[in-house]
């Protein structure tokens, strides 16, 4: 549900569901409110002010009367923000910019009272009434103007990040080869006549595997449905491979919990096939060793490759490893790793993660 | 017409034998699981077409076709191919047709028509136009009453003398009717001409030695007389020998 939600805001960073201005409710927000202030207050005082009697008093009074202004403004846009939800952001910005003026007024004139009759009343003199309060105003403007604009571009920022994780992650969502798709189909046609049950067997096993390659990116399965899934491709390249098809399982059953993003080990097999068992006259042997020790998964597929003299083409064959790897960076947040070794006519892939990795956290957060 | 299958699946195999027993005037003759037994069965058979899957562990469809082109009668090919195997408009002109799989019926009987109308002049002239690039897996030496293919990666040495190449492998010597300079160029990776007359594989020079005329003559695991190496290309055969040791 929360993963909706974040798309919905992604694909429509207009829309009034997210509003750019942060929440002022929040500790850290406050506390960011008053360093801020202090720092302006300081700027304030470090300003030429001519002969003042005393410095530190300066300060304090600056610091006193800023934190004031800002703290009032935290409370208020804490207390409005909810119900600006669906507003524009050039209404958003009015308000707060009217908002901040008139607190920056009050906040002044009642100094400006406070002051008449006391000690302080020479720091503000009487013929300094409205100057001063213009001044106030004007300031309080540029700062609340500068502070949208730094929290509108802070939104947009945020915006694209997450649009572009989640490109990324479409972009990188392992894609069942069509060759095999159509050469399934190739086996279906083959089989609808002389062995129907056969042929409605690979259907099944097909529409499994298309539903899951076909959903939205970023999804994830427990590994055993993952092994499960790979069974099934399994299943129908057995038909299509015959004999030349050797297949040796070493698993364990794995707890629920343990979950894996969508299509990970499906095409290390895949690559097997295509460029080991199909390349081989006799076929041969893959074989599936799949444990879990600790809190890692560890999974060695190894499969026999035709021997060449000189390797024709090499491009090709490790873009769908690279593609998982960067796959399992992204969401496992580099708590997984897939290594190869080929030698000798053998093709070995180990690719290791974590089962503490909390599935919600690791997307998106 | 007589037709010949050959896929590397037996699903496939299958379904290409139900489509051709439906179509008039069709004659299934063998079937073959890839292309050596593809060229083995033609030679024995003689069939007029060839269904050929491009895909397959050995020697592929495309390179099938090549040596079936040697043939002095050679059959019609016509390429069948899953989605994104190759290019395909690449080797367009070298086939008769390409299918798509799954084959449709109509399809297939269109190819074989149009299989069926081409001379044998107009055959051998497609198939000999060829600009594969790709060099190939084996070597098909046509006897009067046996096909030999040799793997490329058997082969230890092309020595050319008078007329003929002389090609020693594994498992014994034949003539073959390329010449050197061509051999040379195709295969370029994995042999190193030494002198006029000879190509050796890369991997199987080991050494070089001088005999007591001064001559020098490379060590070639496999040969039992090692060939001579000319002056021109012994810094060549020394580069190389430097390569391995590294």
């Amino acid at each position: 549900m929360k993963r909706v939600n974040q798309q919905h805001e992604a694909t429509e960073s207009q829309s009034s569901q997210e509003i750019f201005i942060p929440d002022f409710c929040n500790v850290r927000m406050v506390f960011a409110v008053v360093v801020v202030a202090q720092l302006l207050a300081f700027i304030f005082a470090l300003g030429p002010q001519g002969k003042s009697s005393d410095q530190w008093l300066h300060l304090s009074l600056i610091s006193l009367f800023v934190q004031w202004v800002a703290l009032s403004n935290s409370a208020l846009l804490c207390l409005l923000r909810q119900r600006m939800r669906n507003l524009s952001t050039i209404l958003i910005s009015g308000i707060c910019l009217v908002l901040v003026e008139l607190v920056t007024l009050v906040a002044g004139e009642i100094s400006f009272l406070f002051t008449r009759g006391s000690d302080f009343a020479m720091l503000i003199p009487s013929s300094w009434h409205v100057e001063f309060l213009i001044r106030n105003a004007i300031i309080s403007a540029i700062v609340t103007l500068l502070a949208l604009r730094f929290f509108y571009l802070q939104y947009q920022l945020k915006i694209n990040i997450v649009a572009e994780s989640r490109a990324r992650l479409q972009a990188l969502q392992a894609r069942i080869r069509p060759h095999f798709l159509f050469n399934s189909m190739n086996t279906i046609a083959g089989l609808t006549r002389s062995q129907p049950e056969l042929a409605e067997a690979v259907v099944e096993d097909l529409a499994d595997l298309f539903r899951v390659s076909l959903s939205d990116a970023g999804g994830w399965l427990s590994l055993n449905e993952e092994l499960q899934l790979c069974q099934r491709y399994l299943n129908i390249e057995q038909i299509r491979l015959g004999d030349r098809l050797n297949i040796e399982w070493q698993k364990q059953s794995f707890s629920e919990d343990i979950k894996i993003p969508a299509l990970s080990l499906q095409p290390l097999l895949e690559n097997a096939i295509y460029h080991g068992i199909e390349m081989l006259p006799d076929g041969g042997t893959i074989s599936i060793d799949c444990r879990c020790s600790g809190n890692e998964v560890v999974v060695v597929i190894t499969n026999p490759l035709p021997l060449r003299r000189t390797p024709r083409k090499k491009s090709g064959h490790h873009i769908a490893l690279d593609n998982i790897r960067e796959r399992l960076a992204v969401c496992f947040k580099h708590k997984a790793s897939l290594d190869i070794q080929s030698e000798k006519g053998e093709f070995r892939v180990c690719m290791k993660f974590h089962t503490s990795m909390n599935v919600t956290e690791s997307v998106l957060s | 017409m007589r037709v010949l299958i050959c896929d590397d699946e037996a699903p496939a195999r299958l379904r290409l034998r139900q489509l051709i027993d439906e179509i008039d005037g069709i004659e299934f003759v063998a079937e073959a699981r890839n292309g050596k037994e593809a060229l083995q069965r033609c030679h024995e058979l003689e069939p007029d077409v060839v269904l050929l899957d491009i895909r397959m562990p050995g020697i592929d469809g495309i390179e099938t076709a090549r040596h079936l082109a040697e043939h002095n009668d050679p059959p019609a090919v016509i390429f069948t191919t899953a989605y994104g195997d190759f290019a395909l408009s690449a080797f367009e002109a070298n086939a008769v047709d390409y299918l798509l799989k799954p084959l449709r019926r109509e399809r297939l009987q269109q190819a074989l028509l149009k299989a069926h109308s081409l001379n044998k002049a107009q055959l051998q002239s497609l198939l000999v136009e060829d600009d594969f690039s790709a060099a190939r897996t084996h070597l098909s030496i046509h006897n009067r009453d046996s096909l030999i293919l040799i793997a490329v990666e058997d082969v230890i040495s092309f020595q050319a003398d008078h007329k003929y190449v002389t090609v020693h492998y594994t498992e014994g010597e034949s003539l073959i009717e390329e010449s050197l300079v061509s051999l040379e160029q195709e295969f370029s990776a994995q042999f190193l001409r030494i002198h006029r007359n000879a190509l050796v594989a890369n991997d199987r020079l080991t050494g070089i030695e001088k005999d007591a005329s001064g001559q020098i003559h490379a060590i070639v695991d496999g040969l039992v007389e090692y060939p001579e190496i000319s002056r021109r290309h012994v810094s060549e055969v020394r580069k190389l020998l430097k390569k391995k040791t590294r």
